[in-house]
């Protein structure tokens, strides 16, 4: 999901703030700060007075900032629960008087599906097309049966359905994310 | 890591608006009509002006959340192994899962005649294979070592993974 990197990115962030919050708390109640710190009430101290003293505008300017960061929140969760990273209809290049042609991805990677699930040895196969429409990548995901020749057939997938999908977009530099895996087998056991 | 922070996303994510909309809520009620709408902040607030820094309650909270931090950055920037191993290709992002090399490994080194069973743990770096034999004559562990290690050589040759793990492969007799 498109949105994991995100969220990584966001969970390092609360990571680092706990630590920060947790250590300040600790170094404090343990008298890093001196004894009269560590000795005073938790609201006695310079950001606990500021806040008492200015609290008439802080106050508005704090649920402000709420209200910012409750909506980057709800994107966020938008994003985690609704979005996808498929690409949409895309728009070939080309001589646009007589019209305009678009290209359903589910068109291409329908057709490239069936022409690697041909090849033998191929278990299964499934692609997609993700990111921009206007510049998206294919991903090919692919089973093979262990007995086959894998080197061959990544080759003939690379140079045959590849080939087929970047001429079917007229883009030869089309990125391909080729994802293979092995399908597995009981381990044999000898009688 | 990936399946467990989406949930923890989605966690962090509710919290944090929940934070910012009860913010905005007691705000508007304090200043609208002068008193707490859904939280009795003024107990937190008096019960803060009444505790030290030094109350045990305080030094176990701030442990426990530097505690909790610390589990989840390391967790986070801990690399798992890896979900796919790349192949030298000019024309694709080629690259074979991890379940597929060690699936695809395991076989060759089950192919070789005595080896009864095997285990195949692929990371990063390197690819450790743990075979048993039959146990029986003729087919000692010492003896298969080198076919097994063959086997399972020319099998990581022909993926032509890239960077090249390096090949571990230990043999032993089957325990009765």
């Amino acid at each position: 999901m498109h949105a994991d990197r995100t969220n990584r990115a966001m969970l390092i962030l609360f990571a680092l703030l706990l630590i920060a919050v947790g250590l300040i708390g600790a170094l404090t109640s343990f008298g890093a700060f001196g004894v009269p710190v560590e000795h005073a009430h938790l609201f006695a101290n310079p950001v606990g007075v500021y806040v008492g003293h200015h609290g008439v505008w802080l106050w508005p300017v704090i649920a402000a900032a709420g209200l910012v960061v409750a909506l980057l929140a709800l994107r966020w969760l938008a994003g985690l629960l609704f979005s996808t990273d498929r690409a949409g209809d895309i728009r070939l290049p080309g001589d646009r008087s007589a019209g305009r042609t678009t290209l359903l991805p589910a068109a291409l990677t329908d057709a490239i599906t069936e022409e690697i699930r041909s090849y033998p040895g191929v278990q299964s196969a499934t692609a997609r097309l993700i990111g921009d429409a206007t510049s998206p990548d294919l991903v090919i995901e692919t089973a093979l049966e262990e007995s086959a020749d894998l080197s061959a057939l990544r080759h003939r997938i690379e140079t045959n359905a590849v080939t087929h999908a970047r001429q079917a977009l007229d883009n030869p530099h089309l990125p391909v994310i080729l994802n293979l895996t092995v399908s597995d087998r009981h381990t044999r056991t000898l009688t | 890591m990936r399946l467990i922070n989406r949930p923890l996303a989605a966690l962090l994510s509710l919290a944090v608006i929940t934070v910012g909309v009860l913010i905005i809520i007691e705000v508007a009620a304090d200043r609208i009509v002068n008193h707490p709408a859904l939280i009795h902040w003024h107990r937190v607030y008096d019960w803060a002006q009444r505790t030290s820094w030094t109350q045990g309650s305080v030094r176990v909270g701030s442990i426990l959340i530097v505690i909790l931090g610390v589990v989840l950055l390391l967790a986070e920037l801990r690399r798992g192994k890896p979900q796919r191993l790349p192949v030298d290709s000019e024309v694709t992002d080629a690259a074979y899962t991890r379940r597929g090399v060690a699936a695809t490994i395991r076989g060759a080194v089950n192919d070789v005649d005595g080896i009864n069973h095997s285990t195949v743990t692929v990371k990063r770096r390197k690819i450790t294979v743990s075979a048993t034999t039959a146990g029986r004559q003729p087919y000692t562990a010492q003896s298969l070592r080198e076919p097994a290690t063959e086997a399972a050589r020319h099998r990581l040759d022909t993926l032509a993974l890239t960077p090249a793990p390096t090949l571990s492969v230990r043999v032993t007799t089957r325990s009765r």
